[in-house]
């Protein structure tokens, strides 16, 4: 059946969207543009349903709704992915924000433990080298 | 003076109390600079270093025991000094003369990276579960294999400096191990592994990770952001 191809090939395309994604300006634009295709797509299949069941036969589904469930699982999918590098990132900084903290405290700490014999050269970390992302 | 003193112990610590006093302890022995960096520990093992003379720095909350080594490199870069870095688990696991001969060869310039092996030789004395886990973790990572590696999770390295500087481990969680060797793989890096004998406590033996873990670490290593 046509429609287990189309679902396998967006499933893999998600994947692999997610594994070799660089955080790039056009994965971030292809999101936002999915996003509002499905959307739009939506819009028309409430106000249209028997359009969607046609399409839905088509591709070699029984019912519109089906198709519907079908592309939502796919579009669940791909958004928890999403979700799951966000976190990731945003987990990134929280890391160098406690490292930080936690080196200019210990700078103090084992300064008073009579540790330091030379003032440290530099304190603190790099400034976090994560390239701005938009939201 | 002591011939150590550009070498700095990095030893990340998580709930290590019962033992920890005793492995810092013997480690400053050999080793003059040791920084233990707490994870956010529950039982004693911040008093435990604090009755010592190694430098402690504590995250505020718990972050992985990848992100206490990156912070224990990035608080020893800083050090005056600073040539050399061991990564040791607190655990007592590794035994000090093979950390003294790994920072030998680091020394003598023969390599820019030294791991420490348990398979070189003979490894009977690994626990036979704990074999396979560790060879499927070898055998699952490509970069390993290029690199010619028989032992990826190994806690015993010395870096050299410029290893250290430009290392920046990302994984916070175990998956640190494998993130090493993948950016060994891709650096230009001198890297030997010298075989190192491993004492299987019930303590340690009680740590250890379990094959279910390997799956975690698989997961974040191929679903991380490249290049970021």
């Amino acid at each position: 059946m046509l429609i287990q191809v189309i679902l396998i090939l967006a499933v893999l395309g998600v994947l692999f969207v997610v594994v070799r994604s660089s955080g790039a300006v056009y994965v971030q634009a292809s999101k936002r543009i999915g996003l509002l295709l499905f959307a739009l797509g939506s819009v028309y299949a409430v106000l249209r349903p028997d359009d969607l069941t046609a399409l839905a036969r088509l591709v070699g589904v029984g019912r519109g709704t089906d198709l519907l469930l079908y592309a939502l699982v796919v579009a669940f999918m791909a958004g928890m992915f999403s979700m799951y590098q966000r976190f990731r990132h945003v987990d990134r900084r929280y890391t160098e924000l406690a490292r930080t903290v936690a080196i200019r405290e210990a700078e103090l700490v084992n300064r008073e433990r009579g540790l330091h014999i030379v003032p440290a050269v530099t304190v603190g970390t790099e400034p976090e080298r994560v390239e701005e992302r938009g939201r | 003076m002591s011939r150590n003193d550009g070498v700095w112990v990095v030893i990340p610590v998580f709930n290590e109390a019962p033992v920890l006093e005793e492995v810092v302890t013997d480690v400053l022995a050999v080793f003059p600079n040791v920084v233990c960096v707490d994870d956010g520990s529950r039982d004693g093992s911040v008093e435990a270093v604090l009755r010592t003379g190694a430098h402690l720095v504590r995250h505020p909350v718990n972050l992985g025991q990848g992100a206490a080594l990156q912070t224990g490199l990035t608080y020893a870069r800083s050090r005056p000094g600073a040539a050399y870095f061991v990564t040791f688990d607190a655990d007592g696991q590794h035994r000090l003369d093979d950390a003294v001969r790994m920072v030998e060869l680091a020394r003598s310039g023969a390599a820019d990276l030294v791991l420490g092996t348990r398979f070189a030789g003979d490894c009977a004395d690994v626990p036979l579960r704990k074999r396979l886990v560790l060879r499927a973790a070898v055998l699952l990572s490509p970069a390993g294999r290029r690199l010619g590696l028989t032992d990826a999770h190994n806690g015993l390295r010395v870096l050299t400096r410029p290893v250290a500087d430009d290392l920046d481990i990302t994984m916070n969680g175990m998956a640190h191990a494998s993130e090493i060797v993948s950016y060994l793989a891709r650096s230009r890096w001198r890297v030997r592994e010298v075989p190192v004998s491993i004492r299987y406590t019930e303590y340690s033996r009680a740590k250890g990770q379990s094959l279910l873990n390997g799956v975690n670490i698989l997961f974040d290593l191929s679903v991380r952001q490249r290049g970021s």
